[in-house]
């Protein structure tokens, strides 16, 4: 009979894919399954790790804050995880991408953010960009000069331009024929991006940004600056600039979002991870076990006629909460974990879900909830008891964390991912199943 | 005409999140502005049309190929593909069915009458003069892959003409064909049949209709329905008695277990039972294989195979079960593609109007194909339309995995693509 | 410094009734300003339930608004017909209304002439399959759904040719009086221009306080009582047509009892509920808990579809000496002479009725300012359409189509509603805009799923562009006349080349946006749960991970509507604008 894997991941998303990674490189079987793709195709593509602490102050060296977390948000992702590990776990992520062919880099000075700007021209806060995007750094002294295209509906250099002036850096907004681009119609970001991992198309481009490109001006273009070749398009940009060129991201779908995804995916597919989309975990089998604990035996999903049955030794939920399609809610307020009813720590009452003010700084305390873990990242019980012998959660889908208010969703992800799967590495080893 | 209910479809409009992933990766929306995309075509323009408006106010939705790539990665769970294809039958309740349309959702009918004279019916089709007259005529691409008419004979006579032959046994399994095998390529059934022998089971091939997919897919759901309640009188009672009926074709077993009832909203109890009972073979042989009880008596079989995953395992979402058990068959390298889909999509590429978009589609899976070397002499997929687009734009042979299967396991000759005989 | 105008006929309000005066006395040959302290249908006229009333609701209790119904049902339709859809309306027989009054109803359908004609069930449950399988009989009644914003857009640009001025964002602060006590004479009003931060007096011979629920405020400023009887009204709208076809209770008119299919939504309501300020009033979770579980009654499972918004609207109910509960007051609209009631001239106040018979209202008011300034030509509105009817009925599928027909898909800013860039450049040249919120009553921008999700950005980025492109010309204002009629479709918008300037009021994107998310916000905040709430939080990721939008600059601008967005009357929800 055919080994069954070490670990099940439920979730393709960032938290699930890097615990994917992170086991398959310590050498256990790792399958991954989800409903769809997620959040990372939504995202700007940086790895976000705290914009802003409590009382919207803005965080210029996030590691640093984490402490001052602990304070308020004792049961924050990253005051489980630990400081150490928060560092580790970044790092790693910096290898990884490296070795993808797909860098990410963080600020000149080691530990403090980046500051990007955003599709609007606000100043986003960035751990760590991908190169691609490295050259928007607001630090940088050189001009900016944003180039959009005419009629492209996802991107606006002129109000770009504008906002980056009121906050004092020298910018201006231009635009080029859409043709460039394509000759299409109709055509979404990531349509358009594949377009450009065309070279020719990228000459072209490079020739007509000559035109209106001024001496000593850094070049700010959409995020679509090709998909699989990217690398190599903006490579080709710079030299025939002869300046720098970065990328601002667009609306979803997110091409440097995509980019990560993909890039990722083919990495553990490569080291043989099973990744399969579509499959909709709908339910488990447990059994009881000595000491009250209950054991996982199998998760089902969805199948056009009878559930599928997926066994494993070690199951890592990394649905997300409620945006990622880990939780659900319905209109008498309550919330719920949707594959194993997981304990929420979520207020259940609708009149205590939100504040008046969509941009409150407080943020909402329905986006802010979610699942209790232990410092194994093992799922608990409101009285802090462990619910299953062999089930871990990573991810958004983690109480206490404001991914979306904090700037942290990617950083959440990434080291909790980690974190996650080097708890189960030890405990699949305690259990002597990995030889 | 459907009627519109809560059941699956069309409430599944209100799941979409607008997050263009979908649009992100429908391969058709990819290479043509024909078609708009399967957020817009499905969970959007879905809320602009009504039971009795005066007329269909989008036809670009006709231009999706029902290839599902949209239902997998859609976080949501909106039923994109199926909304579609509800669309398209309301556009066909109003405006009639073109006599192409018509045609290529016959198989089975069509099927009937070739196999009468095949090599006339070969030749009458296959021929240059009648490819363009049948583009001129009835819009169908000069250029498509259509099958050939099997000259040997149907499955159902090779099963009469074997009966003798087949084996006898307690463990007892249902054989649903489809019309692909019936007519076109026999071979198929036969392998089907002689694996299934292989484990010691009895294979019993009722009577049996089309399924009724191409007619779904052509928005003839009157017909289709048709079709499905035939089946449903003909497999139930062994449903009934606890038979598990497995299919070859992956389209088939997807209709019987879901695409019927859900497009055509019959979610009554029969519907259920068979669709409980209907498997994918490879689905079924995984299933074995999980219990302990495939054999793995294989004999090596040293090739690289480029094996296409068919866009109906999308739907299935099972997994790829035939990928799974190749993988067991020592000396044989299978390289599992990551294309989304071949461009056929059942009868979608055979469309003059969708040809080339079929093609343009299909250009990631031959480019993949072509990437696997020099060596490789054939290629698999599970599903027969596939097979033949595959066969069409990489000029190279295609197999369904259940014939490789029956080759490692020595019953099959997977070069003449028959039995060997025991 | 005080502006002055001067004019025969003030109107004080933009909704339905004061458009229709407009125009009714512009067609008439008089000279007629209207001063709306908002965009036009800010009041109930944007916030209404959808439904062109047949008059079947009244039947049984109030024959005489049934007859007015019909009568004007049947005029709209010809007037108006691109800002209705002739859906029909069902009058059903639920488990619950059984015993006398389907029958009385028939009997008094027959009696006020409102067409009505018992169906077949089959038929019925062909038609609108998701209908409750247990209603025992149904009716068929001449129901439709209108579009209010259009509607009043289109009445104001048919006044407007006809000579009528329209001033959008000009509030009444106080009215112009002369004489004594006793002898009291209105002679205008005192208007504020909350765009162009002026103030002006206009004077007028008439003066027509048309503000419905707000027109007891404007009688206080001529020192007058005229008691209002504020009846809210909660609605929600579903993210697709659960019918299309107006489905009503059979029944004495209640709570959540009807259910509207306009647009691309279905809208169950409506609650009535007294309160006592028309511009401070919220949502209440018992109230949309209450619209969903009447709602399934008509459909069952409606509870559980995605609702995308909640809103309410403050019935101008007014009822001389009446004090009871507001759902019992009459839907019959009251004229008051001023003059004649309370020895004050130069004032008339209109109020009540329905949108249905804004048409009347505005006649019988006009007829009534004919006696003190003589009657020029008689009344024309019955007879005369609205520019745009040459489109025919609304359906549903139109825009769908069009921009099918035209391949505009890649010109979609909001994609949902089907909304391309050249109607929203169209609409912000043509008639006057200050915010996305008006662009959205205009075009029906950032009202589908999303909720702006992905349209808001578009929006604001466009319109800066357009100011942008405008600035570069380097040449005045220059808004070619108040142009509606084709607003809403998608193929006869084409794009314009850019104007030498735009009003200053677009100046900020970031207040734009700003505005906008949060005035999306009041209206999702009720029903968000579920599919809703997993969109809400795309959103925010947009707005706050992707855009950073809580962090730009000019965080302290206001626009006149800021303050209304932002007000919070401490409950879960907020009143909304708009189907
Ligand atoms: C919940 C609800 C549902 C309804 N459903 C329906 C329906 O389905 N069908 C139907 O026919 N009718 C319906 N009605 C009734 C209908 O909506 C109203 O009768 C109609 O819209 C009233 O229009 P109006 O112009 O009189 O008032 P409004 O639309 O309220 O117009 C008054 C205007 O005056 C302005 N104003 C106020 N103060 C000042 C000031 N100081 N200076 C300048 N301007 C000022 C306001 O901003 C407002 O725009 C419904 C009403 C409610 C409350
Ligand atoms: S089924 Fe395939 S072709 Fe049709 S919309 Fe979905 S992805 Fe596109
Ligand atoms: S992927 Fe699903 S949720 Fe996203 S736009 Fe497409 S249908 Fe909607």
């Amino acid at each position: 009979m055919r080994e069954i894997p070490d670990l099940l991941v439920i979730g393709a998303g960032l938290s699930g894919l890097m615990a994917a990674y992170e086991a398959a490189e310590a050498g256990l079987r790792v399958k991954v399954i989800a409903k769809g793709l997620g959040s990372m195709h939504w995202s700007a593509g940086t790895v976000d790790v705290l914009g802003y602490a409590a009382g919207d102050k803005a965080v210029s060296m996030p590691l640093q804050e984490l402490e001052g977390l602990q304070a308020v948000a004792p049961h924050h992702p990253y005051v489980v995880a630990g400081a150490e590990a928060v560092t580790e776990a970044l790092s790693r992520f910096v290898a990884l991408a490296k070795e993808l062919g797909l860098p990410y880099e963080g600020a000149e000075e080691p530990g403090r953010n980046l500051w990007l700007p955003s599709p609007v021209g606000a100043a986003r806060p960035v751990y760590l960009a991908p190169q691609g995007q490295r050259y928007g750094d607001l630090a940088l002294a050189e001009p900016i000069v944003v180039v959009g295209f005419e009629g492209l509906r996802d991107f606006y250099p002129w109000v770009i331009a504008e906002n980056l002036r009121k906050q004092g850096h020298r910018a201006r907004g231009t635009v080029l024929p859409f043709a460039l681009l394509s000759e299409r119609r109709d055509a979404n970001t990531v349509q358009l991006a594949q377009e450009l991992d065309e070279l020719k198309r990228v000459v072209t481009l490079a020739r007509a940004l000559k035109e209106v490109v001024e001496p000593g001006e850094r070049v700010g273009l959409p995020a679509l600056v090709g998909l699989d070749r990217h690398g190599r398009a903006m490579e080709v940009l710079q030299e025939e600039l002869g300046t720098r060129v970065f990328e601002i991201p667009t609306l979803p779908p997110s091409v440097p979002g995509m980019r990560l995804y993909r890039a990722l995916r083919s990495d553990l597919e490569g080291r043989g991870v099973e990744v399969e989309i579509g499959m909709e975990a709908v339910g488990y089998e447990a059994k009881e076990e000595n000491g009250g604990f209950r054991r996982l035996l199998w998760v089902e999903t969805a199948t056009s006629a009878r559930p599928l049955k997926h066994r494993a030794r070690a199951f890592l939920l990394a649905t997300g909460g409620l945006l990622g399609g880990g939780f659900d809610s319905n209109h008498e307020g309550r919330v719920w974990e949707r594959v194993f009813d997981l304990p929420l720590a979520m207020p259940q009452n609708r009149e205590d879900w939100f504040r008046p003010k969509f941009l409150d700084p407080a943020g909402h305390p329905v986006f802010q909830g979610g699942v209790s873990v232990d410092r194994e990242f093992r799922p608990v019980s409101p009285e802090g008891k462990r619910l299953f012998a062999n089930l871990w959660a990573a991810g958004n889908g983690l109480r206490d964390c404001d991914g979306i208010r904090e700037r942290s969703r990617e950083g959440i992800a990434i080291v909790t991912g980690i974190a996650a799967a080097r708890s189960i590495l030890v405990a699949l080893r305690r259990e002597k199943h990995v030889h | 005409m459907f009627t519109e209910s809560w059941q699956s479809v069309g409430p599944s409009l209100d799941e979409c999140i607008k997050c263009n992933i979908c649009t992100a990766y429908c391969p058709v929306a990819a290479v043509t502005d024909r078609f708009p995309g399967p957020k817009y075509a499905g969970p959007q323009a879905q809320r602009f049309r009504e039971n009795g408006q005066p007329h269909a106010p989008d036809r670009s939705v006709d231009y999706c190929s029902g290839c599902r790539v949209c239902n997998e990665v859609c976080p949501t769970g909106v039923k994109i593909a199926e909304l579609n294809a509800r669309a398209r039958a309301q556009m066909v309740a109003e405006q009639g069915i073109p006599l192409r349309n018509r045609l290529l959702g016959r198989n089975e009918l069509l099927g009937k009458l070739g196999s009468l004279a095949p090599r006339l019916a070969n030749l009458g089709l296959h021929n240059h003069v009648s490819r363009v007259m049948a583009e001129k005529v009835v819009g169908i691409a000069r250029e498509a892959p259509l099958p050939r008419f099997s000259e040997e004979g149907t499955f159902g006579s090779w099963m009469k003409r074997t009966a003798g032959e087949r084996l006898r046994s307690d463990r007892k399994v249902v054989y649903f064909h489809g019309c692909a095998t019936m007519y076109y390529e026999p071979f198929v059934g036969k392998a089907t049949v002689v694996v299934l022998e292989h484990l010691g089971y009895e294979v019993i091939v009722p009577p049996q209709n089309c399924c009724g997919l191409p007619l779904l897919s052509n928005g003839e759901f009157g017909a289709a329905r048709r079709y499905h309640e035939g089946n449903l009188h003909k497999l139930v009672p062994y449903a009934q008695q606890g038979y598990e009926i497995v299919g070859s074709s992956t389209s088939c077993t997807l209709t019987l277990k879901e695409e019927a009832p859900e497009l055509l909203d019959m979610f009554d109890e029969e519907s259920e039972e068979l669709k409980l009972a209907v498997w994918d073979v490879f689905e079924w042989l995984r299933e074995r294989y999980r219990q302990g009880e495939l054999p793995t008596d294989f004999k090596p079989l040293p090739m690289v195979l480029p094996y296409h995953p068919p866009c109906q395992y999308r739907a299935h979402r099972v997994g790829r079960p035939a990928a799974e058990l190749l993988a067991l068959i020592p000396g044989l390298d299978v390289r599992v593609s990551t294309a989304r889909c071949c461009g056929i999509a059942g009868t979608y590429g055979y469309k003059r109007e969708k040809y080339q978009i079929g093609m343009d589609v299909g250009a990631e899976l031959f480019e993949f194909v072509r990437e696997q070397g020099r060596e490789v002499r054939m290629t698999a997929c599970d599903s027969e339309t596939c097979r033949w687009q595959l066969e069409h734009g990489t000029g190279l042979p295609s197999r369904h995995p259940i014939e490789v299967l029956a080759a490692a396991y020595g019953l099959y000759d997977l070069e003449r693509r028959e039995p060997r005989g025991v | 410094m005080t502006r002055r105008l001067q004019t025969e006929i003030l109107v004080i309000g933009g909704g339905a009734t004061g458009v229709g005066i407009a125009w009714d006395a512009a067609l008439r040959g008089f000279d007629v300003i209207l001063v709306e302290k908002r965009d036009l249908t800010h009041g109930t006229t944007g916030r209404y339930h959808g439904l062109l009333h047949s008059g079947g609701r009244y039947v049984v209790k109030d024959p005489q608004s049934a007859r007015e119904c019909i009568a004007e049902n049947r005029i709209l339709r010809r007037t108006h017909p691109h800002c209705i859809e002739d859906t029909g309306g069902f009058f059903v027989v639920t488990p619950e209304d059984e015993g006398e009054y389907p029958d009385r109803f028939v009997q008094a359908c027959a009696e006020t002439g409102v067409p009505c004609e018992e169906i077949a069930l089959r038929e019925a449950f062909r038609r609108e399959p998701l209908l409750n399988r247990r209603i025992s009989r149904v009716f068929e009644v001449p129901d439709g759904a209108a579009d209010s914003f259009l509607a009043t857009h289109v009445t104001a640009q048919a006044a407007r040719q006809a000579g009528a001025r329209i001033l959008t964002y000009h509030e009444v602060t106080g009215l112009l009086l002369r004489g004594p006590e006793g002898a009291r004479e209105v002679v205008g009003a005192r208007v504020e221009d909350l765009a162009g931060g002026e103030t002006l007096e206009i004077h007028a011979t008439m003066t027509i306080n048309a503000t419905g629920a707000w027109a007891g405020q404007i009688a206080r400023m001529a020192g007058l009582t005229v008691e209002v009887i504020p009846g809210k009204g909660v609605m929600v709208a579903m993210n697709h047509r659960l019918v299309n076809t107006v489905i009503n209770r059979c029944k004495m008119p209640a709570d959540g009892d009807i259910l509207v299919p306009i647009h691309t939504v279905s809208v169950i309501g409506t609650t009535d509920v007294r309160v006592p300020d028309p511009e401070h009033y919220g949502i209440e979770p018992w109230e949309v808990a209450l619209m969903l579980a009447e709602g399934d009654k008509l459909v069952p499972g409606l509870s559980r579809a995605r609702a995308v918004r909640a809103w309410a609207g403050v019935r101008p109910l007014y009822q001389e000496g009446y004090t009871g509960a507001s759902r019992e007051a009459t839907r019959q609209f009251t004229l008051l002479d001023h003059a004649r009631r309370d020895g004050v001239q130069g004032l008339l106040t209109i109020i009540g009725g329905k949108w249905t018979t804004f048409r009347l209202m505005a006649e019988k008011t006009v007829d009534k300012a004919c006696e003190y300034l003589g009657t020029r030509q008689p009344c024309q509105t019955a007879t005369t359409q609205v520019p745009g009817a040459e489109q025919g009925h609304y359906w549903l599928g139109h825009r769908l189509h069009e921009v099918e027909e035209h391949e505009l898909h890649g010109d979609l800013v909001c994609e949902c509603e089907l909304v391309t860039r050249a109607m929203l450049e169209n609409a912000v040249y043509r008639n006057p805009t200050l915010t996305l919120d008006d662009l959205r009553r205009d075009l029906r921008l950032g009202m589908g799923p999303c909720q702006g999700g992905f349209c808001t950005y578009r929006a604001v980025g466009i319109l800066h562009e357009m100011r942008e492109r405008a600035g570069e010309a380097g040449g005045e204002v220059d808004r070619s006349d108040w142009e509606v009629a084709y607003m809403q479709s998608p193929a006869h918008n084409r794009s314009l080349p850019p104007p030498s300037s735009l009003p200053l009021a677009l100046s900020s994107p970031n207040l734009l946006l700003r505005d906008f998310l949060q005035e999306r916000w009041k209206g999702v905040r009720p029903i968000l749960w579920g599919r809703q709430l997993k969109q809400e939080m795309l959103d925010s990721l947009i707005y706050l991970s992707l855009m950073n939008v809580d962090h730009l600059p000019d965080a302290g601008l206001t626009s006149p509507m800021t303050a209304f967005y932002e007000q919070d009357a401490g409950d879960v929800g907020e009143t909304e604008a708009g189907v």
